[in-house]
């Protein structure tokens, strides 16, 4: 059966449009327009899903996305919204919290047991006997929370969007529309948020065709920006506003925030006020005059305003039978329904759908019966402030009002609307305007006829109203009384925690968890006030809210986690790698060469030939100044004013405690020029590191990060000098290019500044070239090469080399505690020179001398240890493996461990062990490859 | 940390582009005593109130500059280049 009624005026819905979606596996008749909510409402779908901790059967409530109970997993992602989450075609729904359905949930047994859950009960019935809890834990776990965490790794990805406007508005209702008109046409750039998909606010609920149009036209003809689906959920220090949709977050950081956010209809208290077919008025109107739906047709309204009766009105002209209960002594007279003047609702009855009331005087202990299939709470609505409060407005109790309303607003902040108090789109719309104006005035941009006008428009906005009558805090009768909704806390619940000394609301809510929920108090704060103030023989005047926080509405994770994106460097040879089979590697951001065509024909290549490694991911530093020589001097130990220039040194770059930063090759270029290169994965660090002190020591120097500038090879073997005569003109003979040389020339015909060295321990030239032509100078190396048995070789060959000549690589082979004592470097701490980093720490370390060090060791065996691997002497842990390879050369695996200084002794022999494997190893202090490094020399 | 930060170079801009180089020290030199030099590297003021601090436009023109910010308001009076802090500034040094 369908609750849809004849086509209206304003329908939001395309019925000639249909749209088709599954709900737990069965097909729902949908139209164009339609929120999954008034979709399941029109299917006469009442139960839109079981409650958090009683599993009670819950229904559609306020259509606005303010209440949990039409939480469903929609396409996977749990926790969406039903009543303002558009229909589309193929959608799968499932409604949460229940199996095997929502209809025949077998977990609702648990609100026959109810007595058991008391708040708190988790702290309390679960700690004895303690060896019940492991079997009762994982029970408690399967039966709390809310929804299905998708298993699925990622979604859409989110942008992050940062906007500057001159004015935020915050809700697109009447009052945000009329400032963001006023605003916009007095020049200023406006951003208005919107959560529900349609501009309009509480005028949606109106009738008749887009009863919010002639605003919202007014606001986007003046240029304002309308963001909808888009809702504001916090504001954070500056201010900025923290805003979400299903493709972005938005941080927005306006000069002026102009927040219209609007009322928020508040349950009345009574047994079963839960059941399905209790809804406030917002959903009944806007089920009716926007998706054409009639969700009852017997409906009892509960009101203390005119509101009800426009309720009551619409829902009679829908077809409904209505009766009204008028809390007002002197209620209006019903056109074409019955009024009980004087009357609430005491109770309701139904198993799993509202099918009678009890109507009677307020406190009354019983009344009339009234059969009904819809009952509605209409015009207790509370000032939606949480947003306000985040922004450091003060809120104060409004007698006349009976709510909580803004007093004292931060400057540049503009409360308009119901927020604010008004009870007329005539006032609210002046307030806008009248925010709007102010935002221009103080803007300097306030348009001519301002004056003029604001004498009428402060007249309009005036807020006038009968004083407000709120329900009984209560009901009367059997039954659970629901305060909260989300967390399935009731009234005696409350009461209870109260008498255990839990007497505040903030106290409450941290032991009953009310206003905790996905709803964060926007369906529970007024009631949950007002029967705190009951419990604890205060008033709801008295009665402080709880503190507003973000999230003030649901954002999901994925849309705070933002995209992901994942940096990634290539060097400008990466093609040539790939074309020539590479197998291709994660090196921090860099994608880089593995191997080739394999790590020990690679080794080989380099030990008897040449190889050719793309090295262009070293970092590089120009540093160039007067005061060039002197920072160096100060960043490391080593000595560098009387370094010739063409000449290399390696560099170790200590921090003030003496500890290893950095290593790496430090050419002289000119008298006031060097070219510094650090360890590829540190370049951004160092950086950091190195303009830092520049700028504390005030130092003339010019360093510039040149990595990616420059491309850079490394040349290495027996035969690369002969591959370098074919590719350049200049003499790279041993008297011409020595060892630790540095040399501007043509390569490939490419300018280039070559050095001579060689982290792999042959003969070798790293030649560094504008990145430009990386591809080039590749080709014509290896082409020049192909007589002399070139081949390239990648990382992990590198790492053998290196390795056999026991060059250790900082931040592999040392950590923040390594010192040049411990690994061997020493000699390079020139401890007679000025001040220099580490220099103060370096004289007390050399006092003591290294309590462990890094040793080069061998060992047997077939099983490689891996990094981290322990060293054991005799049971105990005395140290560890950093590094471990094979090595053809010394044919058995090499490597570099963490020993106590006591055996930092050649042949000292231990234990390795990882996991249940298990080698001998002993200490070897020479290198295992050339250890007088004649090669490196040659 | 969503207040914004003058740039001597770039002008008014997010936190975000921006990256914390923590409050200013003075380096202890290679003649300090062990308690100077003790204070220096691990010790902090950590004040609630005015700071000098260190900060570098990371996502900008990366200069290295200070800034006098309070720590508890994130109110920032001043920032400037090393070069044209206040003569009466102790020597500062990064943390």
């Amino acid at each position: 059966m369908s609750a849809r009624i004849p086509p209206r005026d304003g329908e939001s819905i395309r019925r000639d449009r249909p749209i088709r979606f599954t709900l737990d596996g069965k097909r729902i008749s949908a139209f164009e327009g339609d929120t999954i909510g008034s979709a399941v409402a029109a299917a006469d779908v009442g139960i839109t899903g079981r409650s958090f901790k009683y599993h009670r059967p819950r229904g559609l409530f306020c259509m606005t996305g303010s209440c949990p109970n039409c939480l469903m997993q929609v396409d996977g992602i749990p926790n969406i919204r039903a009543c303002t989450e558009p229909v589309r075609d193929g959608m799968k729904v499932e409604r949460q919290n229940a199996w095997p359905s929502a209809n025949r949930d077998i977990h609702g047994w648990l609100n026959q047991v109810s007595f058991m859950m008391p708040p708190g009960f988790y702290y309390k019935i679960f700690q004895h006997p303690k060896w019940a809890w492991p079997t009762v834990e994982p029970f408690i776990r399967s039966k709390a929370g809310l929804g299905k965490v998708p298993r699925a790794e990622d979604h859409e990805p989110r942008e992050r969007i940062t906007l500057h406007p001159d004015v935020v508005v915050i809700g697109a209702g009447a009052a945000g529309l009329a400032a963001a008109a006023e605003a916009a046409t007095a020049g200023l750039d406006v951003v208005v948020l919107e959560q529900a998909e349609e501009p309009g606010g509480a005028l949606l609920r109106e009738a008749g065709t887009d009863p919010a149009g002639d605003l919202r036209d007014a606001a986007e003809a003046a240029g304002a920006r309308l963001l909808t689906g888009t809702a504001a959920f916090g504001v954070f220090e500056g201010p900025v506003i923290a805003a979400a949709n299903a493709a972005a977050l938005y941080r927005i950081r306006a000069r002026h925030i102009v927040v219209a956010t609007g009322g928020i209809e508040q349950p009345a208290v009574f047994p079963n006020n839960d059941l399905p077919g209790v809804m406030l008025s917002s959903a009944v109107e806007i089920l009716i005059h926007r998706f054409g739906v009639l969700p009852g047709q017997q409906a009892v309204v509960l009101t203390a305003s005119d509101a009800g009766h426009r309720t009551a009105r619409t829902l009679v002209e829908a077809g409904a039978t209505v009766s009204v209960a008028d809390l007002r002594a002197d209620a209006p007279a019903g056109e074409g329904y019955r009024v009980a003047s004087g009357t609430t609702i005491l109770s309701a009855s139904g198993r799993r759908h509202v099918t009678g009331v009890t109507v009677g005087a307020p406190g009354a202990e019983a009344g009339t019966d009234v059969a009904c299939d819809l009952v509605v709470l209409a015009g207790f609505s509370a000032p939606s402030t949480n947003l306000l409060s985040m922004s450091g407005a003060d809120v104060a109790f409004d007698e006349r009002a009976q709510a909580f309303l803004p007093v004292q607003l931060p400057e540049n902040v503009h409360a308009v609307g119901a927020v604010a108090g008004t009870t007329t789109t005539e006032a609210a719309v002046a307030q806008g305007r009248l925010a709007g104006l102010d935002a221009a005035a103080r803007l300097g941009a306030s348009p001519k006829d301002a004056v003029a006008r604001i004498d009428a428009l402060r007249a309009e906005a005036a807020i006038a109203g009968d004083p407000v009558i709120l329900p009984p805090e209560v009901g009367s009768g059997a039954g659970k009384q629901f305060a909260c909704l989300c967390m399935d806390v009731t009234d005696k619940e409350l009461k209870k925690a109260v008498t255990e000394g839990f007497s505040s609301m903030e106290l409450l809510k941290r032991y009953t968890t009310i206003t905790m929920g996905p709803c964060q108090g926007k369906a529970c704060m007024v009631p949950s006030q007002r029967l705190c103030a009951r419990a604890t023989g205060s008033t709801f005047a008295e009665t402080k809210r709880t503190t507003s926080r973000p999230p003030w509405t649901p954002v999901e994770l994925g849309t705070l986690a933002g995209a992901r994106r994942t940096p990634r460097k290539e060097t400008t040879m990466h093609d040539l790698h790939t074309g020539a089979g590479a197998e291709i590697m994660w090196a921090g951001d860099w994608r880089r060469p593995h191997h080739f065509a394999g790590p020990e024909a690679e080794v080989e290549a380099v030990r008897t030939k040449v190889g050719l490694i793309d090295v262009s991911t070293l970092g590089k530093f120009r540093v160039q100044g007067p005061g060039a020589v002197e920072l160096l001097e100060r960043l490391y130990p080593n000595r560098f004013a009387e370094q010739p220039i063409g000449r290399v040194r390696y560099g170790v770059m200590l921090n003030d405690e003496g500890v290893i930063v950095d290593d790496g090759a430090v050419v002289r270029v000119a008298d006031d020029e060097f070219f510094v290169t650090v360890t590829s994965g540190n370049t951004g660090a160092l950086e950091r590191w190195m303009t830092w002190w520049q700028a504390d020591w005030n130092l003339d120097v010019r360093l510039l990060n040149v990595t990616g500038a420059f491309g850079a090879v490394n040349l290495a073997g027996p035969g690369s000098r002969e591959v370098m005569a074919e590719v350049t003109d200049a003499d790279v003979s041993a008297d011409a290019l020595p060892y630790l040389g540095a040399v501007h020339m043509d390569v490939a015909g490419v300018p280039a500044l070559v050095l001579r060295i060689g982290f792999v321990g042959e003969l070798g030239y790293e030649i560094h070239f504008p990145s430009m032509y990386g591809e080039h100078v590749w080709q014509t190396l290896m082409e020049a090469g192909s007589d002399h048995g070139i081949r390239p070789f990648g990382l992990e060959a590198q790492r053998i080399l290196r390795l056999e000549k026991q060059h250790i690589l900082v931040g592999q082979d040392t950590d923040a505690e390594s010192d040049p004592f411990e690994v061997g470097l020493g000699w390079m701490v020139k401890a007679d020179k000025d001040d220099f980093l580490g220099k103060r720490s370096l004289a007390d370390l050399a006092q003591t001398g290294p309590k462990e060090r890094l040793v080069g060791f061998t060992a047997s065996g077939a099983w490689l240890p891996p990094e981290g691997a322990s060293i054991v002497h005799e049971g105990t842990w005395v140290g560890r493996v950093t590094s471990a390879r094979r090595s053809a050369a010394a044919g058995c695996i090499v490597g570099l461990a963490w020993v106590p200084a006591g055996w930092a002794v050649e042949g000292t022999a231990f234990d390795i062990w990882f996991g249940e494997s298990t080698t001998q190893g002993s200490v070897a202090l020479q290198p295992f490859y050339d250890p007088e490094g004649a090669k490196l020399r040659s | 940390m969503t207040f914004l930060i003058h740039c001597p170079n770039c002008g008014l801009r997010e936190a975000l582009e921006f990256s914390y180089g923590g409050e200013t020290t003075t380096r202890a030199g290679d003649t300090s005593s062990e308690r100077e030099f003790t204070d220096y590297l691990y010790y902090r003021e950590n004040v609630n109130g005015w700071q000098t601090e260190w900060w570098l436009h990371r996502d900008g023109c990366r200069v290295w500059f200070l800034a006098e910010r309070h720590t508890f308001t994130n109110e920032i009076r001043a920032t400037y280049l090393s070069a044209d802090r206040p003569a009466d500034d102790a020597e500062g040094a990064p943390a």
